[in-house]
């Protein structure tokens, strides 16, 4: 019983260990004097086509980089920048990204009233088939 | 080339430019509407994608064009990500443009 908790808590911990990328965002900063170019001091590009940075989530910010440096996410400025980055780089610059920006960060869209109605109003249906 | 003639030049390449992403004039208010599919993901702080783990973007306040062009990269199958592939098949760029516009201009 107790091996069975042992092994839920590591698969707990396994999950969750990419959410806690852990860069170091002083590190970050240094790294970051390049980025600025296109994605501004502070991650609030002015440039419509270079998306904003600031306050994004690093977890987010850190798979991005990640698929730029595996290919799988094509932008050959962005593959170019990341190319001879080290994971660890780019762990960083998610974090120091993440926590720029203060007063004028990126915000999570509030989930709207009509989304929770519709979904109520399908449980209803399926409900009532069901019946 | 005359200065007259360049200038038009110019302002030629710049519109066509500027126009081969913002197509169609996007609106908030209809944004508002067809994004609420967005919001069961996009609208949760915190959310978490699912193999791999990692937050769900954050979009209020990103870039008009930057999300047009994200949209239109899921849509055509260029940028991966199984379920912003499907949920971007379906629009057209007129709920693109909508959408951007509602997205961008959240919390200004």
């Amino acid at each position: 019983m107790k091996s069975r908790f042992n092994i839920a808590m590591s698969v707990m911990l396994l999950v969750s260990a990419p959410l806690m990328a852990g860069g170091d965002p002083m590190k970050g900063k240094e790294k970051a004097a390049v980025c600025a170019g296109c994605h501004g001091q502070d991650g609030n590009s002015t440039i419509g086509a270079n998306p904003r940075l600031a306050g994004q989530y690093e977890s987010y910010l850190y798979q991005a980089l990640l698929q730029y440096k595996n290919g799988e996410r094509q932008n050959p400025l962005m593959q170019g920048m990341v190319a001879n980055l080290t994971e660890d780089d780019l762990k960083d610059l998610a974090a120091w990204f993440s926590s720029q920006g203060a007063g004028n960060q990126l915000l999570v869209m509030p989930d709207s009233i009509s989304v929770s109605v519709s979904f109520k109003e399908t449980d209803c249906n399926l409900l009532k088939r069901s019946l | 080339m005359s200065k007259f003639s360049h200038a038009i030049l110019v302002a030629t390449v710049s519109f066509f430019l500027s126009s081969s992403i913002f197509a169609v004039e996007g609106d908030a208010n209809r944004g508002r509407i067809k994004a609420e599919t967005c919001l069961g993901c996009h609208g949760i702080a915190s959310y978490t994608n699912a193999y791999p783990t990692y937050n769900v973007p954050k979009v209020g306040g990103q870039h008009e064009e930057y999300i047009i062009s994200a949209l239109q990269a899921y849509r055509a199958g260029s940028r991966p990500h199984g379920t912003m592939q499907a949920n971007a098949i379906s629009l057209t760029d007129q709920d693109i443009a909508d959408i951007a516009v509602y997205f961008s201009t959240y919390g200004k």
